[in-house]
C-alpha cells in the first residue's frame, strides 16, 4: 500500500500575490517555493506553517474560482493548528484585514479556536489545543441529539 | 488538539457519509471519527491516510458549498503525496468512479501526478516523487526562475 506523505490544500485566489504578502502578514507563513514567470507573472507558490505546506493557487481554469467569483462560497475551509497563543493569532489576523466569523472561544473537544474570512472570502479555523478532553467529557458536554464514533 | 498536523483541509460535501465511504474505496482513506448530528449530517469527521488527516463535514451550509451545488466550480483543490504506487492509486480511484483529468503523467519538476474529481466534484492532485530535484535543476528543467523568497 503507497504511504501518504501529506495532504496540501491548494487554496486559489484571483490575486494570488496579493494573498501570498497577506497570509505572512495576517497568519504568519513563509514563502517555501516561488515560481514566477520573466514577466513577473505568477506560475506557483508553496507557504510553510509548521510542519506543513499549502499551495497559494491561481484560478487557471474556468472551474478555479476565489471565493470573489462564487458570491463568497467556500469549498474547503483550511483549519490551522498553532503552538502558540490563538488570542493574540486572531489579534494579529484582524490587524491584517481577516474578517473574524467566530471569536477565540474553548471548544467542546479542548481547543481553543477562532474563524476568520480573508481579504478574497476564504475562511480559515485557527485552533489552538489547550486542554485534553476524553470521548466521554465530550459526548458529555455535546448533550443529546450528537453522537461520536472513535476518539483521539 | 494533540497530535494534529499544522495544517488541516476540511472538504464540504452535500452527503458526507457518502463521501466517507467513497474516499475509503477509492483513495484508500480510514475513517476514524465522525460526529454525526443525528440528522444524517456529519459535524467532524477525521479521514486519515498514513499519518495525514483531511476533515469531511457537511451538508454545507452559510457561505460553505460543494461542487456539486456551484456547478462544478471550487475554490480549492487538496494534493495527496504518495511514496510509491501512483499508477495502482489511479486506477484504483477510477474504479471507484473517480473522473481521471490528467492521467499519470512524469512532470519536468521530477514527480509523477494524476488529477480526477471525487464524487461531489472536488478536484484533487495525487502525485509521488520519482526523481529529487533542487530549486536550482527544477529551474533548468521548467525554463523558469525558481526561488524560494517573494
Amino acid at each position: 500500500m503507497a504511504k501518504s506523505l501529506g495532504f496540501q490544500s491548494s487554496v486559489i485566489y484571483q490575486d494570488p500575490k496579493a494573498a501570498m504578502a497577506w497570509l505572512e502578514a495576517a497568519f504568519g507563513f513563509d514563502t517555501a517555493l516561488y515560481i514566477e514567470g520573466d514577466d513577473g507573472s505568477f506560475i506557483h507558490c508553496q507557504m510553510r506553517y509548521g510542519d506543513d505546506l499549502i499551495s497559494v493557487g491561481q484560478e487557471w481554469s474556468d472551474d478555479y474560482k476565489s471565493p470573489l467569483k462564487l458570491g463568497g462560497k467556500n469549498t474547503q475551509l483550511t483549519s490551522i493548528q498553532i503552538a502558540g497563543d490563538v488570542d493574540t493569532h486572531c489579534e494579529r489576523a484582524r490587524a491584517a484585514g481577516a474578517v473574524i466569523l467566530a471569536e477565540p472561544e474553548t471548544q467542546f473537544y479542548g481547543d481553543r479556536t477562532y474563524r476568520c474570512r480573508d481579504p478574497e472570502g476564504h475562511h480559515w479555523s485557527i485552533g489552538q489545543a489547550v486542554e485534553e478532553v476524553s470521548r466521554e467529557e465530550a459526548q458529555d458536554r455535546l448533550g443529546g441529539g450528537v453522537k461520536i464514533t472513535g476518539w483521539l | 488538539m494533540k497530535g494534529y498536523p499544522s495544517i488541516t483541509p476540511l472538504i464540504w460535501y452535500q452527503d458526507p457519509v457518502a463521501a466517507l465511504a467513497w474516499l475509503e474505496r477509492a483513495f484508500g482513506f480510514e475513517t476514524r471519527m465522525v460526529v454525526d448530528d443525528g440528522q444524517g449530517g456529519v459535524i467532524h469527521s477525521e479521514a486519515v491516510f498514513g499519518d495525514s488527516l483531511v476533515m469531511v463535514v457537511g451538508p454545507p451550509h452559510g457561505a460553505a458549498a460543494s461542487p456539486a451545488g456551484l456547478t462544478g466550480r471550487h475554490t480549492a483543490s487538496v494534493h495527496l503525496q504518495l511514496s510509491d504506487g501512483l499508477d495502482a492509486h489511479c486506477e484504483r480511484a477510477r474504479a471507484a468512479g473517480a473522473v481521471i483529468q490528467r492521467e499519470p503523467a512524469t512532470q519536468p519538476y521530477g514527480d509523477r501526478v494524476y488529477t480526477c474529481l471525487d464524487l461531489e466534484g472536488h478536484p484533487w492532485s495525487i502525485g509521488q516523487t520519482i526523481e529529487e530535484l533542487t530549486a536550482q535543476q527544477m529551474a533548468a528543467a521548467t525554463g523558469r526562475d525558481i526561488r524560494e523568497k517573494l
